[in-house]
């Protein structure tokens, strides 16, 4: 089987997939984001693909299985709940097995690893966070790029490699990333380029990725990996914004940030309405923001703003 | 029946703005107040005595009122960005202006956010609780993924989190007996706003009068005269001829435009006529059910921008065959992705018109005017 994933939310212990970053493809729908156009477009043009599984969190999710109509692939919609109580845990739990046995019922296959699998990502998250731990001297575009490669590929060829490039500009301005989903790293190479140092993240590959709590496999094997999935940093589209500020906030003063550079891609409403709150948390601790939105392909002249933020700082 | 129709359509609109101007005079709510998105429950709401105000709604009015565009850019200033729903824009640039048609609402005690019509809303509502200080509460309604036996649990245990905290901010307790009276006074509102509304396939009836009347069944909805209202509505409307045969019956596919006089684009339509329009049904909820927390599941989970691909378009289908059209007019709506339904098996002449339904200035009116031209000679 290969199915593509669009989002960190799709529990990786029921079965593999393939995580989806990458430009390009003939979807062009108005006022979309171009991520989930993209998204669509890979689905529908790239024959290697026979399924797909995405989320249901923002506009532009909700309404991919419109666009997937009839495409003759394995669609399923993982509804992340838009909360993180007990309830929303229970309900959850329930979401991950329709999952599993809907792929089951798709692939004609029975799913029987997923104790195995869960003692991989644990492993494997773990791995990741203490590679995150030395980010300050390591290069992110680099660890960015493994990150990408790394959930492209199956679980059991997961490597975490325990050590990356050095940080080219150790000595620059101290910045700190957050936003959606990175569809390449071209971005994050030209803020380093600008000798910006970046010591962190609130990225959904990165940190939000392995953020969340270790899968205990004793008891409800899917109460637990729920518990966990809603245990993690949140995404501004799981109401949580006080809850992503006040993180941030003392992530930001922790690795004593100069500034914050926050990319989105266009039409990308939960980080749109998170982003005036988040420039006033900023006013606050006197830490400048560079927006930069993604259009698809890039973004703009973003290398020019990118360089006079890093002139300012 | 004309007066009656006012004379009640008066009431409703004096009870909805009354904690308004109260506020404008610097005194505080008789009652607490929410803040709720449009597929709230608010018998609930109703029947614990709590007020209910609807952003969304005010936005229309703004945008009907022509002052959308300078709050539109007082939002923008304050860091919200240009894409993001108009209804978001032109509230809350309200609220950094100051300044509204009717004055500024009274300040919410409680925010309330649904995810049944869209995933905007609970982001729009955390970003005004960062505002306020004040308890902000998501309710998540699965919609039809999950099957009835997993999503009415999970959806009642959240109707019943909302009471308890409800109850707990008004100081009063939930009587049973009159949610379930509520709910019968919005099951009635709905079945005669369907009947009144059902009147636009084959009657010369004014579509701006639908697009503008359901907003009591938005805001008022488990009020008893809503019901009302609407039967007078019926019976006004009852006594139009019949549509114009020479006209080409033309389905309205997506929101009115509210900062339009007439709310679609009837100088463009001289040849047409609207005969129907989905927006008109959305708020003609399902009550089904024996109970109350069963029928409020109902009616909430199963909202139209809440269900699946397929059922929208099998919806839609019946409700454009019902009104007889022989060609439609689909909006691709800036502000709504969720609202672009699936235009593309709809088997009629159609045009796509980009606009948004309170930014005036995203409608290329030269462009609409050529579309309309072809779909005119296509039909």
């Amino acid at each position: 089987m290969n199915i593509l994933s669009l989002s960190g939310s799709i529990p990786e212990q029921v079965c593999d997939t393939i995580r989806f970053f990458g430009h390009g493809g003939s979807q062009r729908i108005s006022h979309y984001c171009q991520y989930a156009a993209d998204y669509i477009s890979r689905v529908l043009e790239d024959e290697g693909v026979d399924g797909v599984v995405f989320p249901r969190s923002c506009d532009s999710s909700r309404t991919i299985g419109s666009y997937l109509e009839g495409c003759g692939k394995f669609v399923h919609q993982f509804h992340v709940p838009a909360r993180r109580d007990a309830a929303a845990a229970r309900y959850l739990a329930g979401e991950i097995r329709r999952y599993k046995e809907a792929v089951e019922g798709h692939y004609g296959t029975g799913i029987t690893d997923m104790e195995e699998r869960t003692g991989l990502v644990n492993g494997r998250n773990r791995a990741l966070g203490r590679l995150y731990a030395r980010l300050p001297e390591l290069c992110y575009g680099a660890y960015l790029d493994m990150l990408h490669g790394l959930l492209q590929r199956p679980l059991r060829g997961q490597r975490v490699p325990e050590d990356l490039p050095a940080c080219a500009c150790p000595e620059g301005p101290r910045v700190f990333v957050l936003g959606s989903t990175q569809a390449g790293t071209g971005l994050i190479r030209q803020i380093e380029e600008a000798g910006l140092h970046i010591v962190g993240d609130r990225l959904p590959e990165s940190r939000r990725l392995f953020s969340v709590p270790e899968v205990s496999t004793k008891g409800d094997l899917y109460e637990n990996i729920a518990e966990s999935l809603l245990a993690g940093l949140p995404s501004p589209s799981q109401d949580a914004f006080a809850e992503i500020l006040k993180e941030d906030r003392d992530e930001l003063v922790k690795k004593q940030v100069q500034g914050v550079i926050y990319i989105t891609q266009k039409y990308c409403e939960p980080y749109d309405y998170l982003f005036p709150a988040y420039e006033r948390m900023l006013d606050g601790l006197s830490i400048p923001v560079l927006r930069v939105t993604e259009t698809g392909g890039g973004a703009g002249n973003a290398a020019l703003a990118i360089g006079t933020f890093a002139d300012m700082l | 029946m004309a007066q009656l129709y006012l004379q009640l359509q008066a009431k409703l609109m004096r009870d909805y703005y009354k904690d308004f101007s109260k506020y404008a005079k610097g005194r505080a709510p008789s009652r607490k107040v929410a803040w709720v998105t449009a597929f709230t429950p608010v018998e609930i709401l109703e029947a614990l005595g709590i007020g209910y105000i609807y952003p969304e709604s005010y936005a229309a009015v703004i945008a009907a009122s022509g002052q959308e565009q300078g709050l539109l850019r007082e939002s923008g200033r304050n860091g919200l960005c240009a894409d993001c729903c108009a209804y978001s824009g032109c509230f809350n640039g309200a609220l950094a202006a100051g300044t509204a048609p009717r004055g500024l609402p009274p300040r919410p005690d409680v925010l309330i956010a649904t995810n049944n019509q869209c995933n905007t809303l609970p982001g729009w509502w955390n970003l005004l609780a960062e505002g306020y200080h004040v308890p902000l509460i998501v309710l998540d309604y699965p919609g039809e993924g999950m099957g009835k036996e997993r999503a009415l649990p999970y959806v009642t245990a959240q109707h019943k989190g909302l009471i308890a905290e409800m109850e707990g901010l008004s100081g009063n307790r939930l009587d049973e007996g009159r949610l379930a009276e509520l709910i019968r006074n919005s099951r009635r509102s709905v079945a005669a706003w369907d009947r009144a509304a059902g009147l636009l396939a084959d009657r010369c009836v004014d579509p701006t009068a639908l697009f503008d009347g359901i907003s009591y069944l938005i805001t008022s909805r488990c009020r008893p005269e809503t019901a009302a209202l609407y039967d007078a509505l019926y019976g006004i409307q009852a006594g139009s001829p019949l549509a114009d045969g020479e006209r080409t019956p033309v389905f309205w596919l997506g929101y009115p435009l509210w900062y339009h006089p007439q709310r679609y684009l009837k100088e463009l339509l001289p040849d047409f006529r609207i005969c129907g329009s989905n927006y008109i049904t959305w708020w003609s909820l399902d009550y089904d059910g024996e109970e109350p927390m069963e029928q409020l599941f109902s009616a909430y989970n199963y909202t139209f921008l809440n269900l699946s691909a397929e059922t929208k378009r099998v919806r839609l289908k019946e409700c454009i065959d019902a009104s007889g059209a022989k060609a439609a007019i689909s909006l691709r709506n800036k502000s709504c992705k969720c609202d672009f339904v699936s235009a593309k098996y709809i088997s009629l002449p159609q045009v796509e018109l980009e606009i948004d339904m309170i930014d005036r200035g995203y409608l290329d009116m030269d462009r609409a005017r050529r579309q309309m031209d072809i779909l005119r000679e296509t039909v």
